[in-house]
């Protein structure tokens, strides 16, 4: 008996520690392709809830594997345009932030702000800036079958030291294109707090398949909101005042470092 | 009574499951003249596009996106030197959402190039220069964007003024945001970026040698493909895949539609075992069982195919109605799409008769005593 577990324990083991690698493998791809440098989105935030809310907005990000800066700025409707909010996570720390309102007011947001609405949605801040690729507990707990595509569900939880409003999140991933076709975020307690289905996927300059259509559901009972992506351009070149109050008061087109 | 009286009454014989039967190959044949009439409508649009612009020669860049790649505007100098070209205009066309519409083609022109010159005034003005913060809306845009002349219009991060309200003869250039390509290079910074550059030919050119001018135009130019207008949409894959995908799901339909039928058929078969071997039994050849079998199969497909057609047709303009579509849709339904269909209809009947007819051949004259 004892002989027979001498074999099967350390079998098992491998078996269990190839799983894992696989996972951070994966983890560390997607993580990889949030954190890929400079660039500007250009989409359409459509909030439906008890009211129906549209924005235009221009996301302008430089994201690097230690830290996180992304600014979203409202373009339209006229009445909001200008409207800005500044986020900012460098590693482990907590994210922090900065709201713009024209024409010159200008408010801070704490670490106990970050779970608060993004422009009305149903996304929190911390939810655009957080990369839960980039947690040190991911494991592939699964496989189904999303929109009739075959998806590793990977499971990441936030390690020692990574602080979360999540337990954990949930992955549903194309691996032939290494997309996620849906995200699901728990509390502490297991409890699904946040839903994002991609419907949309197209392919970038770089050949990468990107969502550019979300979905999301967050605990607001009856409020769906919808992202649909319009362009994406990287390798943009920013000066650092866009990423400053100061550089939210002039709504500047983006420029690609080629031009 | 003579054959086709028999044909007439088998179908006759259980009216509610022929009607339901019909029912059901008609939506299948709807589907087929909703999807494929749309997708070419939509090519036909982007040819009349070009056609009403004067353009023999659009050059592009189609990938797999809905808009084409860019390419440096450079390469719009490069062509205009050939002595076969006789004008040459600079475009970045995209596919983008503007303010509460989804998806809208804004299209920047070359400023006095003569892509603006196929525009009509309908009310407004023309911008007075390139560099004027206003734009023209084609007269459906204005209608899905609630715009009006002197209105404020967000583009990207500039807010413009609608000046104008423009037929531009087609359905693409009427559902267009139109405006100055440096205006738009400015406001997206795209400087130096163009994707599209239209071509007209030096007059007296024939057929084989605007091609030749493609491929002399591809040679000095690999950044993008020269093709003779209305055949470039053809090279976008994602038209390539749309117009797939309207195949696919047509057949399936269709396949809908043959299983039904065939159920019908075999039923009738199953029902009428009798009256077939008494027709065997007073001197009916298994053939001509068979071909009567194929013929009320036939009729069912080509009534199926009628009521499709009309089904279809119907729909689409209902559809066209619709709010969040007016505008967007042109469908081209030409004599040959509604031949085709019934044609299809009318062999989807045949291949669905084919068994069932195989089984009545099957039977003999002495079943019939058997009741």
């Amino acid at each position: 008996m004892k002989t027979l577990l001498r074999l099967i324990i350390p079998a098992l083991l491998a078996v269990s520690a190839l799983a894992d690698d696989s996972a951070s493998e994966l983890a560390a791809k997607l993580g990889a392709l949030q954190q890929n440098g400079s660039s500007v989105v250009r989409l359409k935030m459509e909030v439906q809830g008890a009211a129906k809310s549209t924005l235009q907005l221009q996301i302008k990000q430089r994201r690097t594997n230690s830290a996180t800066e992304v600014v979203y700025q409202v373009l339209w409707p006229k009445e909001r345009a200008g409207e800005a909010v500044l986020l900012r996570k460098t590693g482990d720390q907590s994210a922090s932030g900065t709201i713009f309102i024209p024409p010159n007011t200008v408010s801070t947001l704490d670490s106990s702000q970050m779970k608060e609405a993004l422009l009305g949605s149903d996304l929190t801040y911390d939810d655009v800036v957080e990369n839960f690729f980039l947690w040190k507990q991911q494991a592939i707990v699964g496989t189904e079958v999303v929109n009739r595509v075959s998806c590793d569900i990977l499971e990441s939880k936030p390690g020692r030291g990574q602080r979360s409003y999540y337990g954990s999140v949930r992955t549903w991933v194309d691996r032939r294109r290494d997309v996620p076709l849906r995200v699901e975020k728990y509390s502490s307690s297991g409890k699904l707090v946040r839903r994002i289905e991609t419907t949309r996927v197209v392919t970038n300059d770089d050949k990468q398949a990107v969502p550019a259509n979300l979905t999301v559901n967050g605990p607001r009972q009856g409020s769906v909101t919808e992202l649909n992506g319009s362009s994406v351009k990287h390798g943009v070149s920013f000066s650092d005042k866009e990423f400053t109050p100061a550089g939210f008061m002039e709504v500047s087109p983006a420029r690609s470092a080629s031009n | 009574m003579n054959f086709f009286t028999i044909v007439t009454r088998g179908l006759l014989r259980r009216p509610v499951r022929t009607g339901l039967t019909l029912v059901g190959i008609s939506i299948g044949i709807a589907a087929v003249v909703a999807l494929i009439g749309i997708s070419r409508g939509f090519e036909s649009s982007w040819a009349t596009g070009m056609k009403v612009r004067g353009t023999d020669i659009v050059v592009s860049n189609m990938g797999n996106a809905l808009a084409p790649k860019p390419f440096s505007s450079e390469v719009r100098d490069r062509i205009g030197k050939l002595p076969e070209v006789s004008a040459a205009c600079s475009i970045y066309a995209d596919l983008t959402s503007v303010e509460d519409a989804s998806m809208m083609v804004v299209s920047a022109r070359e400023w006095d190039g003569f892509s603006w010159q196929n525009l009509k005034l309908i009310s407004g003005r023309m911008p007075n220069d390139a560099m004027e913060p206003a734009v023209v809306l084609g007269q459906t845009a204005a209608e899905m964007l609630k715009k009006k002349i002197g209105d404020p219009l967000q583009l990207e991060t500039k807010e413009l003024t609608v000046v104008g309200i423009v037929d531009g003869g087609a359905m693409v250039e009427n559902g267009s945001v139109i405006l100055s390509l440096a205006l738009f290079q400015n406001i997206t910074g795209n400087e130096g970026r163009i994707n599209v550059i239209d071509i007209r030919a030096a007059p007296g050119l024939s057929e084989e040698a605007v091609k030749q001018l493609c491929d002399k135009i591809d040679a000095i130019a690999p950044e993008a493909k020269a093709m003779v207008a209305g055949e470039h949409l053809g090279n976008s894959q994602a038209f390539r895949f749309i117009s797939a995908m309207s195949w696919g799901t047509s057949l399936l339909a269709v396949i809908v539609g043959v299983l039904g039928v065939m159920n019908t058929m075999l039923m009738t078969v199953f029902e009428r075992k009798q009256e077939i071997c008494i027709l065997l039994a007073i001197g009916w050849k298994p053939g001509r069982v068979i071909r009567m079998i194929l013929w009320e199969s036939a009729l069912l497909g080509f009534l199926g195919g009628i009521v499709g057609v009309i089904i279809g047709t119907i729909g689409v303009k209902v559809l066209e109605t619709l709010p969040a579509i007016h505008g967007m849709l042109e469908p081209d339904f030409n004599a040959g799409l509604m031949g085709v269909a019934v044609v299809l209809s009318v062999v989807v009947g045949v291949l669905s008769g084919l068994y069932p007819a195989w089984r009545s051949s099957r039977l003999t004259p002495s079943l019939a005593m058997q009741g």
